[in-house]
């Protein structure tokens, strides 16, 4: 029989490569708007947290920006603090 | 960078069980305050109704407006104060717009708002105690 499984090494550099890219870099971003409120979206959980950079590949820089701009998009009810579609 | 003002941005939410009269004389009053105090205001950006991700005093709807301005950090003083004082506006935030965040915007202009507005907003029967409450005054 043919061994199919991947080497260790094949296992984590396709971990790797798969968070390489910040989607904020990619798209040359230059400011994340706290209006965008389907993009931000995106970005949180379905309980409303946000989503850490090492699961989304996203850059420190832009961790930063999208960080702030979510606060500022739950102060203005755009964004839950908690979402209710888990009890 | 210009010694005349800075560039702001404030989003404030207005009960949205007023009607749209009431609401425009809200903005009204809020475009008065800053123009009183020097300011130039850049635009006025209606979001309209919109439902809230939260209860924000017992309200789950919200008219959102959009004002940018230039002028002075002595308005903001001014404006935060009115804010306050008005029961009808329920949130507001108020950012410098940044160099960063004036770039973004000349590269993309005029992002058109979330519009949700055409879906009608639903109307909740009144509750017994808030009878009259909810008619026009």
């Amino acid at each position: 029989m043919k061994n199919t499984r991947r080497t260790r090494r094949e296992r984590e550099s396709r971990v790797l490569r798969k968070k390489r890219t910040c989607r904020f870099c990619d798209a040359k971003e230059v400011y994340i708007d706290y209006k965008d409120e389907k993009r931000l979206q995106r970005l949180v959980s379905e309980q409303g947290k946000i989503i850490p950079k090492r699961i989304t590949g996203t850059c420190s820089k832009h961790q930063r920006q999208l960080v702030l701009a979510i606060k500022r998009a739950r102060h203005l009810a755009l964004l839950p603090f908690v979402s209710d579609t888990i009890r | 960078m210009n010694t005349a003002g800075k560039t702001y941005e404030t989003t404030f939410i207005i009960n949205a069980s007023l009607d749209d009269a009431q609401v425009d004389a809200v903005i009204a009053r809020v475009q008065n305050i800053i123009s009183k105090n020097g300011g130039v205001i850049a635009a006025v950006n209606k979001w309209g109704r919109k439902r809230l991700a939260y209860s924000i005093s017992k309200k789950t709807n919200g008219f959102y407006v959009l004002i940018e301005f230039e002028g002075a950090g002595t308005i903001l003083e001014q404006l935060e104060r009115s804010y306050h004082l008005d029961e009808m506006i329920l949130r507001h935030l108020t950012i410098r717009l940044d160099a960063k965040a004036l770039a973004a915007k000349a590269t993309a202009p005029a992002v058109p708002p979330p519009a949700e507005s055409p879906q009608p907003v639903p109307t909740r029967e009144p509750l017994f105690n808030e009878k009259g409450k909810s008619e026009e005054p």
